[in-house]
Formats: structure tokens, sequence, C-alpha cells
């Protein structure tokens, strides 16, 4: 035992605690909404910290990358035939690809729809840390606004969307993911079922079950388990035709009018390391 | 001194190296995972004699948390300080030893943990559900107590090898 301890009254401790649980709840309220700026200290000092920590984190990724490599080499044969097949059909692919572009640029001046998907390139990024403080499903990426990133914009990973750009310092950024129950940020999906399209809202998030909830759809809409959910475009926020997840379950509101669907997202938010941001390419660096 | 910031430092970018390699979603917490700058803080506290030095070294630690890892401002620092003065106050009651150690660390998780729920439900969000809560904190008691015990070996070992029986 090392300290000379002295006897603290409990009762002030409590008062203590109390006034730092209210000044906390005050600050937070204040200064946490979506929209908050690092200012420049801040900046410094996140991107200083960062790179640090990219550094020692390098050797630690770079024996993970080389296990599951190795764990990979496995279906290299496998994969090597599948390749041989895909790289036979390229031609076709490029040739089909230029007349879906036409139809693209046809159907967007019909629908009035400003920007999809094909609209945008892609800016790959390395996560650093994911969520570190636990409630505020984030990730932090090695891209900032040197690399042209902006807040709000859009962060998928092959299989699906992740979330958008909150926050940018001069070379990372804060992305929140499409788990978070926040309903300043709902996002408008489209459920497809072959011919059918079916608009609704992401209204939240079950996380024992690990499903997104989609409410706004009329009880007399077809939709069925295993449809896929897109984003809409509706919005403006998030290009249409990403990939969310699939129908896991439907059920009805109290009242019987609408449908609430339960989408299993497609990406596993648990094994994300590399991302890639959305960058309009009408946009200049 | 310079030991205790060296375990703190270690533990601060050790919180972003295990997040990159563990389960860290509220869906599905990994048992392994906890929050190492706060186990370290806790850890280094009964080696300070000097509750100002020990109070700096802690605030920096929680402004640098804020700014690095959640994006907020004065938010953690605050729940630090929070987390400090009942520290002091169990202190008192529970002689330093390795189970005391363990029980501190535990309770100042929880700490985290339930303050962040409570305020995250009042300010922001609206869906977070006390399962979750309850969840998260068993999740956290393996990890913290792995991490504790090996923080409390190690700073046992150096200090006894310094010969330092206190930070004044």
């Amino acid at each position: 035992m090392f300290r000379n301890k002295k006897k603290i009254e409990g009762k002030y401790i409590i008062i203590v605690v109390v006034i730092l649980v209210i000044a906390a709840l005050v600050i937070y309220a204040k200064t946490l909404k979506e929209d908050r700026k690092l200012n420049m200290v801040e900046s410094l000092i996140k991107d200083s910290v960062t790179f640090v920590e990219k550094i020692v984190l390098t050797p630690f990724n770079y024996v993970s990358n080389l296990i599951d490599d190795f764990t990979e080499l496995r279906n290299v044969r496998e994969e090597n035939e599948k390749l041989k097949t895909s790289i036979e059909r390229i031609d076709a692919i490029e040739t089909e690809n230029i007349e879906l572009r036409k139809e693209i640029e046809a159907l967007k001046e019909e629908l009035n729809i400003d920007y999809v998907l094909t609209d945008y390139e892609y800016l790959n990024a390395t996560v650093i840390s994911r969520n570190i403080g636990y409630w505020y499903n984030t990730l932090t990426i090695d891209k900032g606004s040197k690399s042209g990133i902006e807040e709000g914009m859009v962060v998928v990973n092959s299989t699906g969307l992740i979330g958008k750009i909150i926050r940018t310092t001069t070379f990372t950024s804060e992305v929140r993911l499409i788990t978070t129950s926040d309903t300043n940020n709902k996002i408008s999906v489209s459920i497809s079922n072959g011919n059918n399209k079916v608009n609704g809202l992401i209204n939240g998030y079950d996380y024992e079950n690990n499903l997104l909830e989609v409410e706004g759809i009329s009880n007399t809409e077809e939709v069925n388990v295993g449809d896929y959910v897109y984003t809409s475009g509706l919005g403006g926020v998030f290009p249409s035709g990403i990939l969310i997840g699939t129908v896991e379950s439907i059920t009805t509101d109290e009242y019987d009018l609408a449908k609430i669907i339960n989408v299993k997202p497609s990406a596993d938010f648990n094994d994300i390391n590399y991302v890639a941001i959305l960058k309009r390419k009408d946009i200049e660096e | 001194m310079s030991v205790a910031i060296i375990i703190v430092v270690i533990s601060f970018l050790l919180d972003a190296l295990v997040s990159n390699h563990i389960g860290y979603t509220l869906t599905d917490p990994s048992i392994f995972k906890t929050i190492f700058t706060i186990v370290s803080l806790v850890s280094i506290y009964p080696y300070f004699n000097n509750d100002k030095k020990y109070l700096y070294i802690l605030i920096v630690t929680g402004i640098l948390f804020d700014i690095i890892y959640t994006g907020t401002f004065l938010f953690v620092t605050l729940i630090f300080v929070i987390i400090y003065f009942v520290n002091k106050f169990l202190d008192f009651f529970l002689p330093f030893n390795l189970l005391n150690i363990n029980i501190l660390s535990i309770v100042s998780i929880y700490i985290y943990h339930i303050i962040s729920f409570i305020i995250l439900n009042l300010v922001k969000y609206n869906s977070y559900n006390i399962n979750l809560l309850f969840n998260i904190i068993v999740h956290s008691i393996i990890g913290t107590i792995i991490y504790t015990t090996v923080i409390y070996f190690i700073l046992r070992y150096i200090y006894n090898k310094l010969n330092i029986k206190q930070i004044r």
C-alpha cells in the first residue's frame, strides 16, 4: 500500500460526481452535434497521434495480413479458374456496359435523378481504429481533406453500404456507421423484388438481432423475405443503387397499416479493414 | 512518473490496435474487449501520492481520448474525472492488492459505460435499451481482469526494481 490515505466524506464525493454528470450532460448536448468540426489544434493533435498510431499498427497489421493471405492461398486454384472464365467474358461485359451507361443517362433525365452510382469515383482508405468509445459507432480512416474527402461523403466496402463521413482532419476522417440509431440520419431505401420496387426509410437498428428497421411502407405493398434493399437516392445524401442488405423478416405496425421490414445488413461491421469513399466525379480536388 | 506515463501511452495505443482485430460493435462485443486507457489510469493511481500529478495525466489523457477516439469535447475527460473521484472514495476502504485493483477497474469501466449510456439516451439517440448495456458490461469483465492483472504485475515489478514506493 503506497498512498497516504485520507478519508473523504461520501456526501462530498456524491455532490461532485452529480455536478460532473450534469456538466457532462450539458457539454455533450452542446457539442456532440454531427456537424461539430474539430478546430485547428484538435485537428493537429488528431493527425499527429494518428500518424504515430499508424506507425505502431503497421507491423501488427502486416502480420495479420500475412496470416490472412496464407489462409486465402488455399483457395487460389479455385479462384484462378473462376477468373479465367471471367476474363473470357470481359469484352462482352464492356460492350454491355456502354449500352447500360446510355440507358442510365436516359433514365436519369426521365426520372429527374441528379446522381447515380456511376457518377462517383472510389477513393480507397484503410481503417485505423474502430469504435473505441464503444457507444459512438464510428471508424477512423487514413484519408482526410488532403485527399479530397469532405463531410457527408458516402463510405462503402465490397459488401455494401458502411456509413458516411462525419468529420475530417487533414489526414484522417471519421465515418459514422449506418447502424447508428440516430433519428436525424434516416436513410431512404428501395426494396427490389424483380420489377417491383418499394421505397421506405431506415428508422432504427436492432442491436440485439443486428437488423436495420425499415418503415414507411404501406401494408398493401408487396415485399418478400430475401428481397434486396438498396439506397434509393432520394434525400440527396446517398446515391442510388448501393446495396444495404436483404429482407430478413416482415412485421406490421400496431395499427396494421404499415409494414416494418427487418433488414440484415450485407456488410459485416465487425470486420472492416478497407473501405472506399464515393466521390462525385464532377467535384474538383 | 515516466513509467506511469509510458503505461498509459501504451494502453492508449492498445485501444486502437485491439479495436482492429477483435469484435468491437455494440451487437457483438468480444469478451476480451475493455477500455485499456481507463484500466491503466486506475492501475497507476495507487502509486501516486500526489493527486495533482495524477489528475494532470488523467485530464490530458481524457482530452486526447476525446479528440482522437470519440470526437467529443471534454465529455470523456469529465467521465475520467468522475472515475477519479469514485476511485478516490473507494480507495480509502480497499487496501491495495490485486483483487481490489481489479474491483476498481471493473467499477471504472462500468461507470464509463453507464454514464455514456444514460447521457446518449438522454441527449442524442433513442434506442439503446438496457439489455445492450448489460451485455456490454458483462462482456467487458474478462478483458478488464486480464489487463488489470497484467499491468498490476508489470508496475509492481518495475517499481520494485527501481525501488520506488510512491510518486510524489
